[in-house]
């Protein structure tokens, strides 16, 4: 049975992605914060949302990589929990988590208040908490019993909203008093950048896009394209909704106002233009504070998932499969900052900048992750969207010193809050997760470089005469390769069955046979003292299950015995070392092994297998601790000399591509018209020949054919690695 | 429009609950069937979620429903969005027709309602093939608008009684209704009722259609008899 399960479906094109990033974006802090800017900053504070807008646009180009290298579920939380470590994880995790309570708390203060304001015989702050208190109460009932494709609902309202607002500003341009503008920025650049740190929270929601990468057509173009026009988009809404507010009233008066964008909408479009501002702000507090919720549940999850949090916060409800105590403790929590309204008079400028403080130290940390993912490389990280060269660092860079920037200059109890929530999320760690959780990060990668693979030479072994032979070659294959990294064998036997079948039987007999190779060739590793490790296969195509070791083991050579007798057809080689002859991954030699290896001698012909000749005579050379010859045998074509030259060219230059010193190796030419006559000549003074294996096939191939029927030679027929085998492709 | 050689039915059942018995696989079991087990997941909760939680018990119900059937393709799903799973799930596994389940044991009379040319040649061939497996008969029935032609009603009706012929139907099992009333939805379920089966085309939702909802998804949701949608592939 196919269990497709989880999967979501691609159903987002660039239009859909745009209108949710945009309209989760717009949302309350729009209508609620104008005064409180307004009286921080001035007119200036238009240039307040333009920065804070900047700030949103970096991020969401990180996230954006991220979001199309990893697209899963928990979005920033997730990239830093990954990138760097669960200590990081953990503080971004309850930062967002809290993030967005504060934020949801923010959204139904104002909501309270755009609905207290305007009626007359409502007053009061105890109102205010009350209704803010009693929308979240709606809210929270709302996602307990859970919703399914809503997206109409919310394109109706969030539709709306965003229409009041552009008419608001269409028709407020003409209003503008230039007087009002002045003086621009009463407060300085400080008042300014301050009031950046309490307007980022209206940018929050464009991480939206992220976070449901999974869903979206196209990934690589759409997601970056939509999540930049979507913040440029409303970075430009919003500085015009405010140089409107503060162009038509002067700011101090609106500063002064809890529902700054009605009144300013009243002195142009009068009392309907009030009423629908209004409509309007009430109708996007509730859509901000329910997305504030539903992402409050995923960054839940997604701690859960991790193990940062107790997953019995993830429990979905039997009945109605929303995670209900993820939502019931979300909404207690921000019921709790609301009523902490009550006391405190700038109850709705310290939540506004509690929730920036948090999302801009989660950001800072994505860019950092981003740097983090790019320079560590793991394999599943592989964006189908990357940052252009000069963006690249730029963004990372230009959003932590800016996110720095602005959270310096937040008000002091802010930071205050703002690292103690840190610190909560450090002092769970240590005592909560740390046990729990398993994710490491990326970071130690990301500073010195993924590990070294070790240097791996797999050896398929079925005869016990000759495995001892096999594996001394290997052993010196590996260690000449030991400073390169680590060596290591791995010694493979593969029993052939008929048909594969996980119920087959193999006779026992095979099995044991099969037990005591690979034990004979552990103990033999040992004696000689390698790494070795062993893998027993049963399948019924020796050579695909060779290849699939290799590709599994990212062997670097492959090291064969085999009789030097041709079968059938096939000039060379067998039907099973064919296979791997045309398909390994990586160096192959296919050795025929009859007595000490002696002296070896590798035959350097022009070919991209020269290097590969070069560098396993000096491997073999090892065994016996003798300096290997390098042989090359060049037709005279009329000039001795220059042809000597030639050959000693080929020679030098098949050593140097191999790595190898000038004292390492002796060089030999042969000068001979009759290039087969003139290997056969030398390579008798010679125990083990290595040969390209493309060459041993040529007609000049013929001496080296006729030495592997010959009785007394080891011979070493080599591939290399760098040969175009796509496989698939015949 | 491709002919079908085999007919593919989709059988979405929702396994977030103990789905009903679905005796009337046995009555298409000379059909190609694929069943699809949905499990719907509430905006608010990641599909992984409740994967993890529910797979076990989904895939239970599945096996159940599918009750030891042969030559049955299941496939289970955790979605957000119902409808954008049953048309990926019919694409990938070429379903010609997704099948709205109702209680009904044997299929003797088959309904097919007939709008207009749009996919007609698709509902025709699904039908024939529909016939073929059950040997019950068929009415073709058109429903007047208020502003059309009566003649062009029976022009389709005729048009198409021919082409099941052509299929290898025999006249004796096709009749054919053609009504004046001008509620061809209303129309639809009423008559639909007192059938075994109603054979409904797909098409593309018009803009009205998507704003107040589509008409068909009303037909199916007020109809007790079982209907096969006929999908629009083109």
């Amino acid at each position: 049975m196919s269990v497709d399960g989880g999967e979501l479906e691609r159903t987002l094109g660039f239009l859909e992605a745009m209108t949710l990033g945009g309209g989760t974006m717009i949302g309350a802090g729009i209508f609620i914060l104008p005064g409180i800017a307004a009286r921080n900053a001035g007119p200036a504070s238009s240039v307040s949302y333009a920065i804070a807008g900047f700030v949103a646009l970096l991020a969401a180009l990180s996230l954006s990589e991220l979001a199309t290298g990893m697209p899963i579920a928990g979005g920033s939380y997730h990239y830093v929990n990954r990138a760097l470590g669960s200590l990081a994880g953990s503080v971004v995790g309850w930062g967002m988590w809290s993030g967005l309570m504060f934020a949801s708390a923010f959204y139904m203060v104002g909501f309270g208040q755009y609905i207290v304001e305007p009626v007359p015989f409502l007053d009061g702050r105890g109102f205010i908490i009350l209704l803010g208190l009693a929308g979240l109460a709606l809210l929270t009932g709302v996602n307990y019993y859970g919703t399914e494709e809503s997206s109409s609902l919310q394109n109706v309202m969030i539709g709306s909203e965003t229409a009041v607002i552009v008419v608001f500003v269409v028709v407020g341009v003409f209003f503008i008093q230039p007087g009002n503008l002045e003086p621009f920025a009463p407060a300085g650049a400080g008042g300014v950048v301050a009031t950046t740190g309490i307007v980022f929270i209206s940018f929050l929601g464009f991480e939206i896009i992220a976070t449901v990468a999974g869903e979206i057509k196209n990934p690589g173009r759409i997601i970056p394209l939509s999540m930049i026009l979507s913040v440029v988009l409303v970075t430009i809404l919003y500085v015009l909704v405010m140089l409107v507010s503060t162009g038509v009233i002067p700011y101090d008066r609106l500063g002064d106002s809890p529902i700054p964008v009605a009144d300013v909408a009243t002195a142009y479009l009068g009392p309907a233009g009030a009423v629908a501002i209004v409509f309007a702000a009430i109708v996007a507090a509730i859509s901000s504070s329910n997305s504030s919720i539903l992402a409050a549940s995923r960054v839940v999850y997604a701690m859960g998932r991790d193990g940062v949090v107790s997953k019995w916060l993830n429990v979905s409800h039997p009945r109605f499969f929303t995670p209900h105590r993820a939502i019931v403790t979300t909404s207690a929590l921000t019921a709790a900052l609301i009523l902490v309204g009550l006391r405190v008079d700038a109850i709705v400028s310290l939540l506004a900048e509690a929730a920036s403080f948090s999302f801009l130290v989660a950001y800072a940390l994505v860019h950092v992750s981003l740097v983090v993912f790019r320079r560590a490389d793991p394999d599943e990280y592989d964006p189908s969207f990357s940052l252009p060269s000069p963006l690249y660092p730029v963004v990372p860079v230009l959003g932590v010193l800016l996110s720095i920037v602005v959270v310096t200059q937040m008000a002091p109890v802010i930071v205050a809050i703002g690292t103690g929530i840190i610190v909560v999320g450090v002092v769970w760690y240590a005592v909560y997760a740390r046990g729990r959780v398993v994710s490491e990060g990326l970071l130690r990668d990301a500073l010195w470089g993924p590990p070294a693979a070790a240097y791996r030479v797999v050896v398929p072994v079925a005869n016990p005469e000759t495995q001892r032979g096999l594996l001394r070659l290997a052993a010196a294959s590996a260690r000449a390769n030991a400073d390169v990294a680590d060596p290591e064998l791995v010694a493979v036997n593969v029993v052939h069955v008929e048909h594969e079948s996980p119920l087959q039987n193999v006779e026992a007999e095979r099995a044991d046979h099969q037990r005591d190779l690979l034990e004979n060739a552990q103990a033999f590793a040992d004696e000689m003292g390698v790494t070795l490790r062993t893998r027993a296969l049963t399948a019924a195509d020796t050579g695909e299950a060779l290849l699939s070791v290799l590709e599994e083991e990212a062997a670097d050579e492959v090291l064969l015995g085999w009789s030097g007798e041709t079968t059938g057809g096939d000039a060379v080689t067998g039907p099973t070392v064919a296979t791997i002859l045309e398909n390994a991954p990586c160096d192959v030699a296919l050795v025929t092994l009859r007595g000490a290896v002696g002296t070896p001698v590798g035959l350097v012909a022009p070919g991209r297998d020269a290097a590969s000749v070069a560098r396993r005579v000096a491997e073999f050379a090892t065994v016996e601790d003798v300096v290997p010859t390098l042989l090359a045998v060049v037709p005279a074509e009329g000039d001795e000399s220059a042809a000597r030259q030639r050959g000693a060219d080929l020679v030098a230059e098949a050593a140097a591509a191999a790595g190898l010193e000038p004292d390492e190796y002796t060089t030999e030419v042969v000068v001979d018209d009759d290039v087969g006559a003139g290997i056969q000549a030398v390579i008798g003074e010679y125990q083990t020949v290595c040969v390209s294996h493309a060459e041993a096939a040529t007609d000049s191939g013929a001496p080296v054919r006729s030495a592997l029927a010959s009785a007394a030679t080891n011979v070493a027929l080599v591939r290399s690695a760098e040969q175009p085998v796509p496989r698939g492709s015949d | 429009m491709p002919p079908i050689d085999e007919l593919t039915i989709l059988v979405p059942v929702d396994v977030s609950d103990e789905p009903p018995a679905l005796d009337i696989l046995d009555v298409l079991s000379p059909l190609e069937v694929v069943l699809l087990g949905y499990f719907p997941v509430p905006d608010q909760a990641e599909p992984a979620l409740i994967k993890d939680e529910y797979e076990a018990e989904a895939e239970a119900r599945l096996v159940d429903v599918a009750g030891g059937r042969p030559d049955l393709t299941e496939v289970l799903v955790f979605t957000h969005d119902r409808e954008a799973t049953i048309d990926r799930v019919a694409d990938q596994y070429d379903c010609d027709a997704v099948l709205a389940p109702g209680a009904v044991t044997e299929i003797e009379r088959v309904l097919v309602p007939i709008r207009g040319d749009v996919n007609l040649e698709r509902i025709i061939s699904v039908t024939a093939r529909l016939l073929e497996a059950t040997g019950a008969t068929v009415t073709l029935f058109h429903s007047v608008t208020e502003d059309a032609d009566e003649s062009y009603g029976e022009f389709l009706l005729r048009g198409a009684t021919d082409r099941l012929e052509e299929f290898g139907v025999d006249e004796e099992r096709v009749s054919w209704e053609l009504s004046a009333e001008g509620d061809p939805s209303q129309e639809i379920v009423d008559l639909g009722n007192e059938f075994d089966i109603v054979v409904l085309g797909e098409s593309e939702p018009s803009l009205r259609e998507r704003i107040i909802g589509d008409v068909l998804s009303h037909v199916v949701d007020d109809l007790e008899s079982p209907a096969l949608i006929v999908r629009d592939t083109e």
